[in-house]
C-alpha cells in the first residue's frame, strides 16, 4: 500500500495538492480561491434543499444560523471556542498533507494529549502547583504525548512501509480504549460515581479578557502565522513541500525523506495533542468517557477546505465552527437536525476535491 | 462447559468476521484493478444503514442485504466517477466519501428516529446463509482472477494500465466495473452487519471495520483466500474481546477492546513490505502519458 | 527473398499530427512492402515513434490516410489494427510484468471469456516457441525475464496474432551487440516469410546490416523518402538525420594533459543490488567511462556512488573521506556533484520553481522572500544558459536540455572535487548534448574526478580517458585509447575475461 505514500515516485501530482503553490498561474487562482468558495456555496444549497425537504424554510434556517453566530449572546465567543481545536489539528494536517503524508489519526492524538495532560495536572504532588506552571506544563506534556502517538504511525511507515492512512486510524481506536481505561481506572476521580478524571481546577485555561472564550483560542491564532512562516521561510517548510512534490529528488539531494515523514507526523501529533489538552482545560474542565467528539475528523475538512495554508485553515475552522454553533441554535429554534452540519461540511470536501480535479483537467487541456 | 465456550467463541468469530471479509474482498477487487478505495468504511456504513432501513420497512433481511449491495454499488460508481473519470486524488476522495457517509447516515438516522426514540430491532439472518454467501464471493473472486479473461485484464490494468490499453482493453471501463463491484461488496458487508448478527443500526456502527478491511488486503497480499483468513483473525480477536469483557481477569477489559485494532496494525506492519502492491494502485490513467 | 514479395502492405499518405503547439508530423508518407525491412531514422523528436504509434492504432493522424493490405483504416484502435495484422513492439515493453509469458499471450489474444488451467496456457506458448525458435521461459513473471527474453516474448506475441506487419521501436537500444545481431537475423527470416518489417533506430550500422530501404525524418518531415539503403553511405544518412555531417560532438577535449591528482574518487569492494565487489579509482582530471547495457547493475552503481543507498559491503571515498549513505547534504559539502540518470525523478522537483530547484541540497535554515530568492538566481541561470521565462518558472516547464543545464548549474557550482554523471546526455538534442559534455570535460580539466556512466558507446569513446564495462554486476576492463570497439562490445555482452580494475 505504499503507493499512496510519498514513496511512490511516478505519481502525478493530482488532486488538491496540485493546486498548492501554483498561485502564480491563472489556474492556481481557480484552484486556490474559486473552488473552495464554489464548493461551500454548492454544499450550502444542497443543505438548504435537505432542510426544505424536511419541511422547514431553508432561508429562515440559514438566517437563524447567522443570527446565532453574529447577533446571539456569546455567539462569536462560542464560535472561537469551537474553532480552537479545529485550527490546531487542522494546522498539523495541513503541514503533513503538503508532504503528501495523509494522516487521519488526529482524533487519537487529541485523546492521548488530553489524557496525558490531564494525568499530569491532576497527579498528586503536581496538582497543587501554581496555576501558570500547571497550565504550561500540562500543555507541553499533552503536545509531547500527541507527538509520540502520531510518531508511532510515522515510524511504522518509514520502518515497515505500513500505510499511514490506515495505521494512524487504527491508533485512533486504540487511543479510544486508552481513554476508557484512563477515566475508569487510571486517572479516575475517586470521589466521582461516573468515570471521570479529577476536575482540572487551577490547571484550567484562563479566559481571554473581555470574551467568553479561553486563551487556547489565542494560542491557536498565534500559531497560524508561525506555521505560515515555517512553511514559507524555513528550511523545514521547503523540505516538507519538496517531499510532497518529489520525495526522491529531496532524498537524493537534501535530506532523507523518511526524516520528513517523521517530522510532519510529529508536528501534526503535537498540535493535535495540544488541542486535546486545550479543549479539556479550556472547555470541559475535566476528562470524561465521552471526550472523543470528532474534532480530529472535522479538522481533515478544515485542512482541505483551507487549501493546506495556515490562514486558510483558520478561516475554514472559524467557518465550520460558526456553522456548528449556528445549527445548534437552529435545532433548538426550528427543529432542524444539527447533524446536518456534518453532511454540509462533508459535501464541501467532496466538492473541493472534485472541483480541484476538474480545474486540473481544464488546465491540462485534456 | 469449556468446550461450549470455545465453540461459542469460534461461532462468534466467524459471525464477526463476515462483514470484514466481504468488505476486504470489495477492496481487493478494486485495488487489483488499480483503484484505491479509502471510501470503504463509508460504503460499509451506507450499506449497513440501507440494509437496516430496507429490512425494517419490508421485514425481510434478504431485501436488506440487497439494499446494501445497491447502495454500495451506487457509492462505488460515484467513486469511479470521481477518481477514474475526473481523476481526483484517490486518497483524499476516499477519506471525503467516508466522512460524507458517516455524517449522512447519522443525519438520516436522526431524521427517522429523533434523539431518545429507540429504533426497533429487525429480523436477523442466521449464520449459515451469511457464511455461504461469503464463501460464494471468495470463490467468485478466485474464479474471476484465475479463470477468466476479464479478471486477467483487470489484474493487468492494476499492474500496467498502459499495457492493457495497448492491447485494446478499456482501462477506464474495467476500473469502473471493479469500483462498482467493490462498492457493492462493501455495502453487502455493512448490510451483513445490521441484518446479520446485530439486527440494529447505531451511529458509526461499522466502527472502523472498513479500515480494518483495507489493512487486511495488504496483509493478504491481494489474494482473496488470505483476505478472508485475515478477516477471520480479526473476528477471533473481536470475539475474544467480547467474551473476555464479561469475565473477571486482572487485565483491564480495555486491552481487549483495543486488541482487534492492535492485531490489525500488527498484521499490516508484518506484511507491508512482503506483499507486492499493484504498481498502478491509486495512479490515474491518462492515455499517452507514461 | 521470395520474389512474390514486394507487394505493398502498408500505405501511409500525407500524415499530419499536432500535439498542442507542436507539429510532430508534417505530411509524411510511408510504404511498407512484404519481404522488406524498412529502417526509420531520425534524431529525437523527429516524429518516428508517433508515426509507428499511428500505424499501430495507438494514436490517430490529424490529416492523411492509412491503408493496410489495400484496406483503408477508418478507426484508429489498437485492437482493430492488430486484427488487420499490424503489431508493434514498443521501446517500453507492453508486457505485464507480474504475469508469466503464457499469461501475457492469453491477455493479448484470449480464447473466449474463460481461461483454461495454467497447463493448457503453457502448452500454447510451447507450441509457438517450437514453431518460431524464439526461446522464452514461462516459470517466472515477465518482469524477471532478461531484456532480450522480454523482447522475444513481444515478438512471439506479435507472431501469435499472425502479424503481417511488424513494427519495432528501437529494438536494439537495450540489447548487446551480439543480441542485436541475432535479432536482426530473426528479422530477416520473418521478412523472408512474406512479412513487412519496419524498425526505428539510431544506429547507422544496423541499418546497413539489416535494412533494405530507409526513410529519414527530421522535424516531422521526410528528408530521405523510401530509398534503397544501397543508395546511401553512413555519412549521407548521418547528415540527413542531423542536418550537418557531424555535430562536432566532443571533438575538443580542451587539451587535457597528464597533470592528474591520484585517486580522488575511490570505490572499494562495493556490494549492493546486482553489484559484486566493485573496485575502481578515478584520478583528479580523469574521465572514466562506464560502458554497458542498462540493467547490468548501472542503477545500483549510481545509487551507491551517489550515497543514496547504504551498501552491504564496501565504501565510496572522496579524497580519503568516506561518503555517508542517506545524508545527501554531506555528499555536496564533501564535493561530489551528482548528475542523475533520471533528472526528473532524482534531480529536480518539477512542480517547484527554478530558484527552489537551485536551492535543493543547499537551502539555508532561514530563506529570503520569494521575490528576493528569484531575483538572486537570474545571473546564475544566464551563466549556465538555461533558457526560460525566468527563475519563477516551474522546472517541469523546461525542455530536456534546459532541465539538464539546471541540474548542472546546481551540481557543478563551486568546483566539485568529483562528478558522478549518469547518462548525462540522454534524451538531449545534439546541440544540448554537446554543451553538457563540454561542461563535464571542463570539470575534469579543472581537476575533478569524473565517473561517467553512459549508454552510447560512441560518446564514451570520444570523452573518456579510460573505459570500464559493467556487465552482470562486475566491472570488466579497463580499456585505454585508442579504444578497441570490438573488445569493449564483447565485454558488454559479458563475454570478456575479467580483469581487475586498478
Amino acid at each position: 500500500m505504499s503507493t499512496v505514500t510519498p514513496e511512490q515516485p511516478g505519481t502525478p501530482p493530482g488532486g488538491f495538492i496540485a493546486g498548492v503553490g501554483r498561485r502564480a498561474t491563472s489556474g492556481g487562482v481557480v484552484s486556490q480561491i474559486v473552488v473552495p468558495i464554489a464548493a461551500v456555496a454548492t454544499a450550502l444549497v444542497v443543505g438548504g434543499v435537505l432542510i426544505a425537504l424536511d419541511g422547514t424554510n431553508a432561508f429562515s434556517a440559514y438566517r437563524e444560523v447567522l443570527r446565532a453566530v453574529f447577533v446571539g449572546k456569546r455567539g462569536l465567543s462560542d464560535t472561537a471556542t469551537a474553532a480552537t481545536p479545529l485550527i490546531l489539528i487542522g494546522l498539523g494536517y495541513s503541514i503533513a498533507y503538503r508532504a503528501r503524508v495523509f494522516t487521519i489519526g488526529g482524533e487519537g492524538q487529541y485523546l492521548i494529549g488530553a489524557i496525558a495532560g490531564t494525568a499530569w495536572v491532576t497527579a498528586g504532588g503536581i496538582r497543587t502547583w501554581p496555576g501558570f506552571s500547571l497550565v504550561l506544563t500540562g500543555l507541553i506534556v499533552a503536545a509531547i504525548a500527541g507527538a509520540a502517538w502520531s510518531g508511532i504511525a510515522g515510524w511504522l511507515e518509514v520502518r515497515f512501509g505500513a500505510n499511514v492512512v490506515i495505521s494512524s486510524l487504527m491508533l485512533v481506536y486504540v487511543a479510544g480504549s486508552v481513554l476508557q481505561w484512563a477515566v475508569r481506572t487510571g486517572i479516575r476521580d475517586p470521589d466521582s460515581f461516573v468515570p471521570n478524571s479529577r476536575p482540572l481546577l487551577a490547571a484550567q485555561l484562563p479566559r481571554l479578557p473581555g470574551t467568553h472564550t479561553h486563551i487556547g483560542f489565542a494560542i491557536a491564532i498565534v500559531l497560524v502565522p508561525i506555521a505560515a512562516v515555517f512553511m514559507a521561510r524555513h528550511r523545514g517548510g521547503f523540505r516538507v513541500i519538496a517531499t510532497g512534490f518529489n520525495p526522491n529528488a529531496l532524498d537524493a539531494n537534501e535530506v532523507s525523506k523518511k526524516k520528513i515523514v517523521l517530522l510532519v507526523m510529529v508536528i501534526a501529533g503535537a498540535l493535535a495533542g495540544l488541542a486535546g489538552m486545550v479543549e479539556t482545560a479550556g472547555s470541559t474542565g475535566r476528562l470524561g468517557a465521552a471526550a472523543s467528539v470528532g474534532f480530529g475528523f472535522e479538522a481533515i475538512i478544515v485542512a482541505m477546505v483551507g487549501r493546506l495554508h495556515p490562514i486558510g485553515v483558520a478561516v475554514a475552522a472559524l467557518g465550520l465552527a460558526g456553522l456548528t454553533i449556528g445549527f445548534e441554535s437552529t435545532q433548538r429554534v426550528l427543529d432542524v437536525p444539527s447533524t446536518l452540519v456534518g453532511v454540509i461540511t462533508a459535501l464541501i470536501v467532496v466538492f473541493v476535491v472534485i472541483g480541484d480535479a476538474l480545474a486540473n483537467r481544464g488546465r491540462e487541456g485534456r | 462447559m469449556d468446550v461450549l465456550l470455545k465453540i461459542a467463541t469460534l461461532e462468534a468469530a466467524i459471525r464477526l468476521s463476515i462483514p470484514v471479509a466481504l468488505a476486504a474482498l470489495g477492496a481487493l477487487i478494486s485495488e487489483r484493478t488499480g483503484v484505491l478505495n479509502l471510501g470503504l468504511e463509508g460504503m460499509m456504513l451506507s450499506g449497513a444503514f440501507a440494509g437496516y432501513m430496507a429490512n425494517e420497512v419490508t421485514g425481510s433481511p434478504w431485501v436488506g442485504l440487497l439494499a446494501g449491495i445497491v447502495v454500495g454499488c451506487g457509492f462505488g460508481a460515484l467513486l469511479a466517477l470521481a477518481v477514474v473519470t475526473i481523476r481526483a486524488n484517490q486518497v483524499v476522495t476516499g477519506i471525503a466519501f467516508t466522512l460524507l457517509a458517516s455524517s449522512g447516515t447519522t443525519y438520516l438516522f436522526q431524521l427517522k428516529y429523533s434523539i431518545g426514540q429507540k429504533p426497533p430491532r429487525v429480523d436477523r439472518l442466521g449464520m449459515p446463509p451469511l457464511v455461504a454467501l461469503t464463501l460464494v464471493c471468495v470463490f467468485a473472486l478466485w474464479f474471476l482472477f484465475q479463470r477468466t479473461t476479464i479478471g486477467l485484464a483487470m489484474a493487468a490494468t492494476g499492474e500496467s494500465p498502459e499495457a492493457a490499453d495497448a492491447l485494446g482493453y478499456r482501462v477506464v471501463r474495467l476500473r469502473w466495473i471493479a469500483a462498482i463491484i467493490g462498492g457493492g461488496l462493501a455495502g453487502l458487508g455493512g448490510a451483513a452487519l445490521t441484518c446479520g448478527p446485530l439486527g440494529l443500526f447505531i451511529r458509526d456502527v461499522t466502527a472502523g471495520r472498513g479500515w480494518v478491511a483495507l489493512a487486511l488486503v495488504v496483509f493478504a497480499g491481494w489474494r482473496p483466500g488470505m483476505a478472508v483468513a485475515g478477516a477471520f483473525l480479526f473476528g477471533l480477536c473481536d470475539a475474544s474481546q467480547l467474551r473476555l469483557q464479561g469475565t473477571k481477569t486482572d487485565i483491564p477489559y480495555e486491552v481487549f477492546l483495543a486488541l482487534p485494532y492492535v492485531v490489525t496494525l500488527a498484521a499490516l506492519v508484518l506484511r507491508a513490505r512482503a506483499s507486492r502492491t499493484p504498481s498502478a494502485l491509486a495512479v490515474p490513467f491518462v492515455r499517452g502519458v507514461h | 527473398m521470395v520474389e512474390a514479395n514486394g507487394t505493398s502492405l502498408v500505405e501511409m499518405r500525407g500524415i499530419h499530427r499536432h500535439f498542442g503547439d507542436t507539429h510532430a508530423l508534417r505530411g509524411v508518407d510511408l510504404t511498407l512492402r512484404a519481404g522488406e525491412i524498412h529502417a526509420l531514422l531520425g534524431s529525437n523528436g523527429a516524429g518516428k515513434t508517433t508515426l509507428v504509434r499511428i500505424l499501430a492504432g495507438l494514436d490517430r493522424p490529424d490529416e492523411g490516410t492509412v491503408s493496410v493490405g489495400g484496406e483503408l483504416v477508418e478507426r484508429f484502435d489498437p485492437k482493430r489494427m492488430r486484427a488487420m495484422g499490424v503489431a508493434l513492439v514498443q521501446q517500453h515493453f507492453t508486457l505485464v510484468p507480474t504475469l508469466t509469458a503464457s499469461e501475457n499471450l492469453v491477455l493479448a489474444r484470449p480464447d473466449g471469456w474463460r481461461r483454461g488451467p495454467g497447463r493448457s496456457e503453457s502448452a500454447r506458448l510451447a507450441q509457438l516457441i517450437a514453431r518460431t525458435g524464439l526461446a522464452v521461459r514461462d516459470d517466472v513473471p515477465a518482469g524477471r525475464l532478461s531484456v532480450g527474453e522480454q523482447q522475444r516474448l513481444e515478438l512471439l506475441r506479435a507472431l501469435d496474432a499472425d502479424a503481417r506487419v511488424l513494427l519495432l521501436d528501437e529494438p536494439t537500444a537495450v540489447l548487446t551487440d551480439q543480441e542485436a545481431e541475432s535479432l536482426l537475423s530473426v528479422c530477416r527470416t520473418l521478412a523472408a516469410e512474406g512479412r513487412a518489417l519496419a524498425f526505428i533506430s539510431h544506429r547507422l550500422a544496423e541499418v546497413f546490416d539489416g535494412a533494405d530501404r530507409v526513410t529519414v525524418l527530421a522535424e516531422g518531415r521526410e528528408v530521405v523518402r523510401d530509398e534503397p539503403v544501397a543508395n546511401h553511405t553512413r555519412s549521407s544518412l548521418a547528415s540527413a538525420m542531423i542536418g550537418h555531417e557531424s555535430s562536432g560532438m566532443f571533438t575538443d577535449r580542451g587539451g587535457r594533459d597528464g597533470s592528474r591528482v591520484d585517486a580522488r574518487l575511490v570505490l572499494s569492494e562495493i556490494e549492493v543490488g546486482r553489484l559484486k565487489s566493485i573496485n575502481l579509482s578515478v584520478a583528479g582530471g580523469e574521465i572514466v567511462g562506464v560502458a554497458g547495457v542498462d540493467g547490468n547493475g548501472q542503477s545500483d552503481l549510481e545509487a551507491a556512488v551517489s550515497a543514496r543507498v547504504a551498501m552491504k559491503v564496501g565504501k565510496v571515498e572522496l579524497d580519503g573521506v568516506a561518503l555517508i549513505p542517506g545524508n545527501p547534504r554531506s555528499r555536496r559539502t564533501r564535493g561530489l556533484a551528482y548528475i542523475p540518470s533520471d533528472r526528473y525523478q532524482f534531480g529536480l522537483v518539477g512542480s517547484m520553481d527554478l530558484s527552489d530547484n537551485l536551492d535543493l541540497g543547499r537551502v539555508p535554515r532561514w530563506r529570503r522572500s520569494r521575490t528576493k530568492r528569484r531575483a538572486g538566481r537570474v545571473d546564475e541561470l544566464a551563466l549556465w544558459d538555461v533558457r526560460t521565462s525566468g527563475p519563477g518558472a516551474r522546472a517541469s516547464s523546461l525542455s530536456g536540455g534546459n532541465a539538464q543545464k539546471l541540474v548542472l548549474a546546481r551540481e557543478l557550482d563551486g568546483t566539485p572535487k568529483a562528478v558522478l554523471a549518469c547518462y548525462p546526455t540522454r534524451g538531449l538534442d545534439p546541440g544540448a548534448a554537446d554543451s553538457v559534455a563540454a561542461r563535464l570535460v571542463r570539470c575534469a580539466n579543472e581537476g575533478a574526478a569524473v565517473l561517467w556512466i553512459g549508454a552510447e558507446l560512441d560518446e564514451l569513446l570520444a570523452v573518456a580517458d579510460r573505459i570500464v564495462v559493467l556487465a552482470g554486476g562486475r566491472l570488466l576492463g579497463p580499456f585505454f585509447p585508442p579504444f578497441d570497439r570490438a573488445a569493449i562490445g564483447l565485454a558488454m555482452a559479458g563475454e570478456s575475461h575479467e580483469v581487475t580494475v586498478p
